[in-house]
């Protein structure tokens, strides 16, 4: 019949043919070409996703957290996995109309159906858990916890802190080899903005089995290769919140700055700039109202005054003159000038003094605020000396530690005048002698320059930070922070200066001001303001005398005399700093609802901004020497 | 009286057993891993259905097993008839599945009758061969015979489901090679194949191939016959490859055949090449020991479409590598040599027909499968016999070898007088 034994070997050969060749090609993909394909089924299927760290807390000096992170919940939609019939549902549970629930999933899908999307932000903590609770009849919707920053205390210190935001495109561009995508928060301004890199932390990552649908599926290798997120450091500052706040207090309804330092160690014990904002608008997604009143407004929230103005100090500049003429030679702290109630240099109706004191020696002099004396100290004076002893004391540039927005200040030299005033002659300079004139300071300059009066000489850094402490290794960093400087400024001549400071608290502008129990040294000024506005109302405080801790420079613009509204707020806050809180008599409460009554002059939106103005063009002007 | 299962094929029923096995992993992988929870709701019992489909088709194939051998002769003609008009049923009222209208819902179930239809087509089949006479015209059975497989086969391509078509006009040539071609003739169909692969892989091999074989032929063969069919074939499967892709597919057709040289090309990737690209990269980077259950990344991600089905065998190559692979060729190697081994012992007409039927079914499923998943052959959809999923090619499959079971182990039942 038929020959079955030779086809069926035929057959079997057919097989072992057909069988060899796929045995070949398999031999050819995974033994030979295994590399390629491994790493094309890699870059399907793994994904390198970020995982972001904590941001790092700020601390004030106490170690009362001023701000952390805490939790926020968003609201997302699989669209795949959503019914839509649950729209009324949902749009229950959120109050919010139908219509946005349901313009929001189409929104989602047309991104993508498998992916989950961030429906609503930042919902609500009882909303949420209400949406929580409804999950099981909800299918398709789901939460992720991302994070905000909240600020816990009554000191806004908005100034100091600075604030958080989704990151911008041109940032982006800037920042995207360190890691930053779409949606990060970054810092903005301040601290939040200076110690982005420490708060931040570094990123960690993870590699994951994603499907074809961009889904996670799993760790890839059980997280083998994955990097775990480095927290960020916690800050701690200086700042004391309870001065702070109270100094906040006292500026509600002024304009201007103010700064309190350690005398010992240059640590920043308040920052104050108002009007300022809440941080915490920053938190959320904003409108564009708030935004906009915030960039335009002619108070300028945003701008930093106690780091930035630049303002005439009016008499809170006599210490520093008097220390420099001592210095120089050019007057003892016993010789008397006669002050007939103006210089001679310009007659009776030029440089004019308030009272006509007679003949007046240094201690007095301070005590009194006599213009006459200190016009002729300057008089004596080149403006070059003039120049450098100021740049001595770290007027007329920044200061080299962590604030971030800084202005300059300025302090003029004879190239200044000879740009300015070709031809120019004492009638220009004689001015500065009393903290007038062609010159500008900011509080934190006065502040520290005040520090280095009241400890004799030595001159400390003003910062924020003091430390930072990583959360998990409790690592501790610190800044760096220059040395303080030894002035070359003989000691005794601090001790008359002193003196005389401590007669204005007793005997002068201050005696109303004067800290209960706690002998101070201190100075008022008021400086012309520009525009023809109300003068600045400026001063200066160290305390106690003996063993100074707190120095406070205070700035309000538009407020009228040193005494009545500067002094005040400076005096309550070096009381509140040392006794930790505000005497209850009759008298320091008086004082209390007196500041709190005093208003700057309001600006209107057509004139030019004061303090802003100097401020911004500080920037490129010549005494600016940062 | 003799034991009825002394003359059982063990090793068959041992390679069926490992296959089915290998293929639930394989499905039970891709349904319960990591990745479940994104699957379909429909798609996560798919293990469990085709468990559930696994006993069905064993409670049928021990039923085939204790029938007689002359019933399968006697219904032959009977389930020929009754699969042609299931296959009109289907295509007039079925359901359409991936665009080809071949299932039938008959209660719960639903039914693929094109892959049922492989039984009754390989009965009628051995039943037409078993009846020829010696003094019969063999033209005339073999006419006969090409009908028997390509009147479904018609029916099939209308029905939009290629894939299955193909098996029936593959299995024609190979049970006319068994019967009644001279087994010169079989070289020569081989060598169009050939000639008919290498028209669309590289068109010089092609020509280069038939140039060679042609004169190889006139130089061995005695009959000059011979020489002349050689040149005919050979060059004829390259003029109509040819004018296949050039007048007749239209264009999409056209790339979905030829994008299996070069699936990772810009023009293929994201669409008719997508499958074989992430199918070659499971393969490819599951290496010589694989990537272990549950750990292929290809897999649990579904990128492979149709992983559990046509693409089974992408799952074995990643999460198994070159030694779960050689395993499962092996298995086949195994089950193919041995359906052959049974259809050489059966001596008688009937058997040793439908055991080559079957084993060329498997062979066509096997190769044309793997060799599609591995980037050797264009995209044809045909499931893997016993590892892919889906209910009825394993029923079918299942049956298939029970009645070769059945027919070896019986063989002597066959009636002695032989034509």
């Amino acid at each position: 019949m038929y020959d079955y034994k030779l086809r069926g070997r035929v057959f079997i050969g057919v097989i072992v043919v057909a069988m060899g060749l796929l045995s070949l090609r398999l031999a050819q993909l995974q033994l030979i070409q295994t590399d390629n394909y491994t790493v094309e089924s890699e870059t399907n299927a793994l994904q390198e996703r970020r995982v972001l760290p904590a941001r790092g807390a700020i601390y004030d000096r106490a170690g009362r957290v001023l701000v952390n992170n805490e939790p926020s919940y968003t609201i997302t939609i699989t669209p795949r996995n959503f019914d839509r019939a649950n729209i009324p549902l949902l749009a229950d549970l959120l109050e919010i109309p139908d219509s946005v629930v349901s313009a929001r999933f189409t929104e989602l899908r047309r991104y993508s159906a498998f992916q989950s999307g961030k429906a609503f932000r930042d919902v609500p903590e009882d909303v949420f858990s209400r949406v929580a609770e409804n999950f099981y009849r909800l299918p398709g919707v789901g939460y992720d916890r991302d994070f905000r920053r909240r600020y816990h205390t009554e000191a806004t210190a908005a100034h100091v802190l600075g604030y958080v935001r989704e990151i911008t495109d041109n940032e982006l561009v800037r920042l995207g080899g360190e890691g930053y995508r779409q949606g990060d928060l970054i810092g903005k301004s301040g601290l939040e903005s200076g110690y982005e890199s420490r708060l931040r932390g570094r990123l960690g990552s993870e590699i994951k089995i994603v499907n074809v649908h961009g889904l996670e599926v799993k760790s890839w290798q059980d997280g083998a290769f994955d990097n775990a997120p480095k927290n960020g450091y916690d800050i701690h500052l200086g700042l004391d919140s309870d001065l702070q706040a109270l100094a906040e207090s006292l500026f509600v309804g002024k304009r201007g700055g103010a700064v309190a330092l350690d005398v010992n160690s240059g640590d920043i014990l308040a920052l104050v700039s108002m009007p300022d904002y809440e941080p915490d608008v920053f938190t959320e997604s904003m409108d564009p109202a708030t935004w906009n009143n915030l960039v335009t407004s002619p108070e300028k929230p945003l701008y930093n005054r106690a780091t930035m103005n630049r303002l005439a100090p009016g008499s809170t500049w006599k210490p520093f003159m008097a220390l420099m003429a001592l210095q120089e030679g050019k007057i003892t702290p016993t010789e008397h000038i006669y002050c007939p109630g103006y210089h001679r240099l310009g007659g009776p109706n030029v440089f004019r003094d308030m009272h006509v004191h007679g003949s007046i020696a240094m201690e007095e002099a301070i005590e009194q605020s006599c213009n006459t004396f200190f016009f002729e100290l300057m008089m004596r004076t080149d403006v070059e000396v003039f120049s450098k002893y100021a740049h001595m004391f770290g007027f007329g540039q920044r200061v080299s530690a962590d604030i971030g927005e800084q202005g300059a200040g300025l302090i003029p030299d004879s190239a200044y005048f000879n740009q300015r005033f070709p031809g120019w002659g004492p009638g220009f300079t004689i001015n500065l002698g009393v903290g007038q004139g062609d010159m500008g300071v900011t509080p934190l300059q006065l502040a520290r320059y005040v520090a280095a009066v009241a400890n004799r000489g030595m001159l400390y850094t003003p910062h924020l930070v003091t430390r930072m402490v990583h959360q998990e290794t409790g690592e501790t960093l610190y800044p760096k922070i220059p040395a303080p400087e030894k002035l070359p400024i003989d000691e005794a001549h601090f001790d008359v200066v002193r003196e005389g400071m401590k007669r204005v608290m007793e005997a002068g502008t201050g005696k109303w001001i004067q800290i209960p129990g706690i002998p101070s040294g201190g100075k008022t000024g008021t400086a012309q303001a520009s525009h023809g506005r109300k003068d600045d109302s400026v001063f200066i405080l160290f305390a106690p005398y003996d063993n100074p801790q707190i120095a406070v420079a205070v700035q309000v613009e538009n407020a009228g005399f040193g005494a009545v509204a500067a002094g005040p707020i400076g005096s309550l806050m070096a009381e509140q700093y040392l006794t930790g809180s505000i005497s209850s008599s009759p008298e320091r409460q008086s004082i209390l609802r007196s500041v709190l009554a005093v208003q700057s002059e309001l600006l209107y939106k057509e004139d030019d901004e004061h303090g802003e103005a100097d401020g911004e063009s500080a920037e490129s002007e010549p005494g600016d020497d940062a | 009286m003799r034991i009825w299962y002394r003359n059982l094929d063990y090793l068959t029923i041992f390679a069926w057993a490992f296959l089915v096995a290998i293929g639930l992993v394989a499905i039970y992988s891709t349904t319960n891993g990591p990745s479940a929870e994104y699957l379909l709701e429909s798609v996560r019992n798919n293990f469990w259905r085709q468990l559930t489909w696994v006993a069905i088709s064993l409670g049928a194939g021990l039923a085939c097993l204790f029938l007689p051998v002359h019933f399968f002769q006697r219904i032959a003609w009977v389930a020929y008839l009754g699969t042609l008009i299931l296959l009109a049923v289907a295509l007039l009222y079925g359901r359409e599945v991936n665009g080809a209208r071949s299932w039938l819902h008959i209660g719960g179930l639903s039914l693929q009758v094109s892959e049922v239809a492989k039984v009754g087509a390989v009965l009628a089949g051995a039943q037409l061969i078993s009846t020829m006479r010696p003094n019969s015209s063999r033209v005339k059975y073999a006419v006969f015979l090409l009908g028997v497989f390509l009147t479904p086969m018609a029916l099939i391509l209308l029905q939009n489901d290629a894939g299955t078509a193909l098996v029936f006009f593959a299995v024609a040539p190979i049970a006319l090679f068994w019967s009644i071609w001279p087994a010169g003739m079989s070289i020569v169909m081989a060598a169009t194949g050939v000639a008919g692969y290498f028209s669309v892989v590289h068109l010089p091999t092609a020509i280069a191939f038939s140039v060679l074989f042609t004169l190889l032929v006139l130089w061995q063969a005695r009959e000059r016959l011979y020489g002349v069919m050689a040149a005919v074939f050979s060059f004829g499967s390259i003029v109509a490859v040819l004018f296949a892709l050039n007048k007749i597919f239209r264009p999409h057709q056209v790339a979905r055949i030829l994008s299996f040289t070069n699936p990772g090309a810009e023009e293929f990737r994201s669409g008719v090449g997508f499958h074989l690209v992430q199918s070659k990269a499971a393969i490819g980077s599951g290496g010589l020991a694989g990537k272990g259950f549950m750990e292929g990344t290809q897999t649990q991600g579904a990128y492979v479409p149709e992983q559990s089905t046509d693409f089974v065998f992408s799952i074995i190559g990643e999460e198994w590598g070159f030694i779960g692979s050689m395993v499962v060729i092996s298995m086949f190697a195994l089950l193919l040599v041995r359906a052959i081994r049974m259809g050489i012992h059966i001596k008688h007409p009937f058997g040793s027909m439908a055991a080559v039927g079957i084993a060329g079914i498997f062979l066509v499923h096997v190769f044309v499968n793997i060799g599609m998943v591995v980037g050797l052959l264009p995209v044809i959809g045909i499931p893997l016999p016993f590892v892919s999923y889906g209910g009825s090619a394993m029923l079918a499959n299942t049956v298939l070898l029970a009645i070769l079971l059945n027919l070896h182990m019986r063989r002597d039942d066959f009636p002695i007088y032989v034509y």
